[in-house]
């Protein structure tokens, strides 16, 4: 069965799994569409391990695309989106193993298309107009456009529900915002931004928020990288001056957006915490090299590094309880315990990742980088990105063993009213 | 040795959902943590009658026996829900002891479906599911590839001569099933209670609910259990089935002792404010919920597995490591929490870190069931060079 929607002509034929299929049923059907239908030259890079080879390939300005066409008209990079917008109804456990048979020939998606894919996706499904999936969804299934998140401001962190870009109504209908974003990762490169912005400041700061879809080549929109602690700028400050945005592109009722932003921001929690599988990981890598260069012999370091693979595997265990128990990726506190649980993994296994290096990964030959040194500097993305661990552990404290509310003076006070600190 | 799991990890039943109500229920009436608290201060090793009414009338010690054995063909996962709920209210009584570190032991000895009729599992088993039979596990101590380091040694006639220092239920079990250096190495052997040379010398124990003795045996007669070549393999097995119980008993105690926690942040005022709406308090109580959904996954993601296999082995190690020290440190965290009240005899906490503390020593320290993963983990690094540096 195929779709046809606005503007697009499938260029395959739709997969068809069943919800109840097993593991190997499906790695079997994923395996033989991408027998039949994955370059022949990408396939025999995948067999002789020529990693560099497939990621010309998936970078290539005309080869990339088409693949991810036709990646996205089979429905298996959605495939947990419902049938009737591309994807393949599957459950989240059992889309899981669709991704991770993609992932085995290096056929998935871009990491960078997480902020489409996942988080502009499922805010979309859930709450988008009948117009905006046409028009959106297809482009996104296929990874035809990219997107970026547009919440956090310079005054608006932790408490994101504070922030102050402004949104106004103007007497045609459309919406005038001014506003300063930050923590914009890709937004120099985004076709499309979520945004949110302030538009009724006599309402308490929950209550007076609007979320839209914000076509970033509209006139006003200016990001700026900002160069990261990493060194690399992924990150962007974005300034909105004067931007007309019309009525269609907003998502959800007026004022309503923070409703809104909850499904984007239980993705991203969720998103975070890894793919629900007991298998490989980081602290497998991180023991095949303590082996190779020795370090494996250390007592001591020997059992910081099991102590830290117990910790991944029990974590990956708990990803897929928390998938089976809530039969689909059903986002709730428990993605707050995985998020936690992993971002105190992720500083555990940056720092054991530079203990290993006979130098410490302090030095290195600029020809060949250093591994280690790159993931000891990104490893403070986890505790921060998606709301901080101290966010997470009062998420936690509150939803789940039922601890009163962290006091908020200002949570009940009309937006405009509230002392400015 | 135990009845095969069917139903993908996780997927529990309204079987598995029914048998925990009732185990709860039970024991919510039964033996609560104060009832726990009355026979350790009464000097009681167990309450006999409650004893006998969950072999009799709930019929829990023999759940997961094989019914050829008098028991009811349950699953290594029905027997870890009633560890669980039985770790929750701190029950201290032979059930641990007997049905999950002895009872192992003889079910791996066993031949199976195949095996001779009227071997030792024909004749003790049928009797742990009635209720009418008590055992222990002895063990010098066990080494970091998961085997028994034995003093203990047989002669030609089978005779055992050496001690075992900590042996849980010791004292009073009416079975001991030793772990003994045999001609063929490290090997489970039966030792019946009124055996010629057996000393059994009472301890005082950390655990205030459980009961502990050192067994000292001089020429001892003990019987030979199972096929002699298979010891180690035998004892490795029952090992990683007891992990996985040890497991869920950590698993309970720690619910207990976060939701107890929990529950006085929730009521105690101090500052005009309940303590919950601290965050110095909310976060460690969010890193107590943490380490519990953890634990939980790892305990039952083993007893999920099966049994035998090398996913079991690595699986139930994985458990043992991560529940023993999450175990102790919400043990910990319980009686900071708490304050001053924490401190105190009167209350539960500090049984709840007593019961943390003895579960981490029981089969091996976390760290050695860590250095069991290495085998399998890095199969080139000989398995001797874990040894190295590694207290016991």
């Amino acid at each position: 069965m195929t779709v046809t929607e606005p503007g697009t002509e499938p260029v395959t034929e739709r997969v068809t799994l069943a919800a109840g299929a097993s593991d190997a049923e499906i790695i079997a059907a994923v395996e033989a569409w991408l027998r039949a239908h994955l370059p022949e030259d990408w396939q025999a890079a995948v067999a002789r391990g020529d990693l560099a080879a497939v990621e010309a390939i998936r970078e290539d300005p005309e080869r990339g695309p088409a693949w991810f066409d036709l990646l996205g008209d089979s429905g298996l990079a959605t495939p947990t989106w419902p049938v009737e917008h591309g994807g393949l109804g599957l459950p989240a456990d059992r889309g899981a193993v669709v991704t991770e048979t993609l992932a085995r020939y290096r056929a998935e998606r871009h990491n960078r298309d997480f902020v489409g894919l996942v988080l502009a996706g499922h805010t979309i499904l859930e709450w988008g107009s009948p117009e905006q999936k046409a028009e959106r969804l297809p482009a996104l299934r296929r990874g035809r456009e990219f997107w970026c998140q547009l919440f956090s401001e310079p005054g608006a962190g932790s408490d994101l529900a504070g922030l102050s870009t402004r949104a106004v109504q103007q007497a045609d209908g459309t919406w005038l915002v001014n506003g300063q974003k930050v923590w914009n990762s890709y937004a120099h490169l985004a076709d499309f931004g979520l945004l949110m912005a302030r538009t009724d400041p006599s309402a308490p700061k929950h209550r007076g928020i609007t979320y839209f879809l914000l076509d970033m080549r509209t006139p006003g929109v200016e990001p700026r990288p900002l160069k990261q602690m990493t060194g690399n700028a992924e990150f962007n400050e974005t300034f909105l001056t004067d931007v007309v945005v019309p009525d269609s592109a907003r998502i959800g009722p007026v004022n309503q957006g923070w409703s809104v932003a909850i499904t984007t921001l239980m993705q991203e929690r969720n998103g975070l915490s890894g793919r629900p599988a007991v298998g490989p990981g980081e602290a497998d890598e991180l023991v095949a090299r303590a082996v190779g260069n020795g370090s494996w012999e250390d007592p001591v370091l020997r059992d910081r590094l099991l102590e830290a693979y117990v910790e991944e595997k029990v974590l990956q265990m708990t990803t897929v309880r928390s998938f089976v128990a809530s039969g689909d990726a059903a986002p709730t506190a428990e993605g707050s315990i995985r998020k936690l649980a992993h971002s105190v993994l992720a500083e555990k296994l940056g720092v054991l990742g530079t203990d290993l290096e006979a130098d410490g990964a302090v030095a290195w030959d600029p020809a060949e980088g250093s591994e280690a040194a790159d993931r000891f500097l990104a490893m403070k993305t986890y505790s921060i990105a998606g709301g901080t661990s101290e966010i997470q552990r009062n998420i936690i404290a509150e939803r789940v063993l039922g601890l009163p509310k962290d006091p908020d003076p200002e949570r009940h006070l009309p937006f405009n009213e509230r002392g400015r600190g | 040795m135990y009845a095969e799991q069917r139903e993908p990890e996780f997927g529990w039943t309204d079987e598995h959902r029914g048998l925990r109500e009732t185990v709860r229920r039970v024991l919510a009436d039964r033996a609560p943590v104060a009832r726990a608290r009355e026979l350790a201060e009464a000097g009681e090793r167990h309450d006999p009658a409650l004893w006998s009414e969950l072999a009799e009338q709930v019929g829990l010690q023999g759940l997961a026996l094989p019914e050829r054995y008098g028991g009811f063909g349950g699953t290594l996962l029905d027997l870890a829900i009633v560890v669980e709920e039985m770790g929750r209210v701190l029950y201290g009584g032979p059930f641990l002891p007997t049905v999950g570190l002895a009872a192992p032991v003889l079910l791996a000895a066993d031949g199976g479906e195949d095996g001779p009729d009227g071997g030792p599992a024909a004749e003790y088993l049928p009797r742990i599911a009635d209720g009418s039979l008590t055992a222990a596990l002895a063990v010098e101590a066990w080494g970091p590839a998961g085997e028994p380091v034995v003093t203990a040694t047989a002669d030609a006639a089978g005779r055992l001569t050496g001690t075992a220092p900590v042996v849980l239920d010791g004292g009073d079990a009416d079975l001991l099933v030793v772990a003994a250096r045999g001609p063929d190495g490290p090997a489970p052997y039966l030792v019946e209670t009124g055996a010629a040379g057996l000393t059994r010398t009472p301890l005082e124990t950390l655990d205030l609910t459980r009961r502990a003795a050192r067994i000292t045996l001089d020429g001892t007669p003990a019987r030979a259990l199972g096929d002699p070549g298979r010891g180690a393999v035998v004892l490795a097995r029952a090992r990683a089935v007891s992990s996985v119980l040890v497991s869920a008993e950590q698993v309970g105690g720690m619910t207990a002792a976060t939701d107890l926690t929990a529950e006085y942040a929730r009521t105690r005022r101090q500052f005009g404010r309940l303590i919950g709406s601290f965050q110095g308090v909310k976060h460690r109580l969010a890193d107590m919920a943490v380490r519990q959904e953890m634990a939980h996954s790892a305990a039952y993601w083993a007893a999920w597995q099966e049994p035998g296999t090398p996913e079991f082995a690595q699986a139930a190690a994985i458990a043992r490591s991560y529940c023993g020290d999450a175990f102790l440190q919400t043990g910990l965290d319980a009686i900071q929490l708490h304050g001053g009240i924490g401190f105190t005899w009167e209350h539960d906490a500090h049984l709840y870190l007593r019961r943390a503390r003895a579960d981490r020593a029981l089969l091996g320290s976390p760290q050695l069931a860590r250095a069991e993963l290495v085998p399998a983990l890095v199969p080139t690094v000989p398995a001797r060079s874990t040894t190295e540096g590694i207290p016991a």
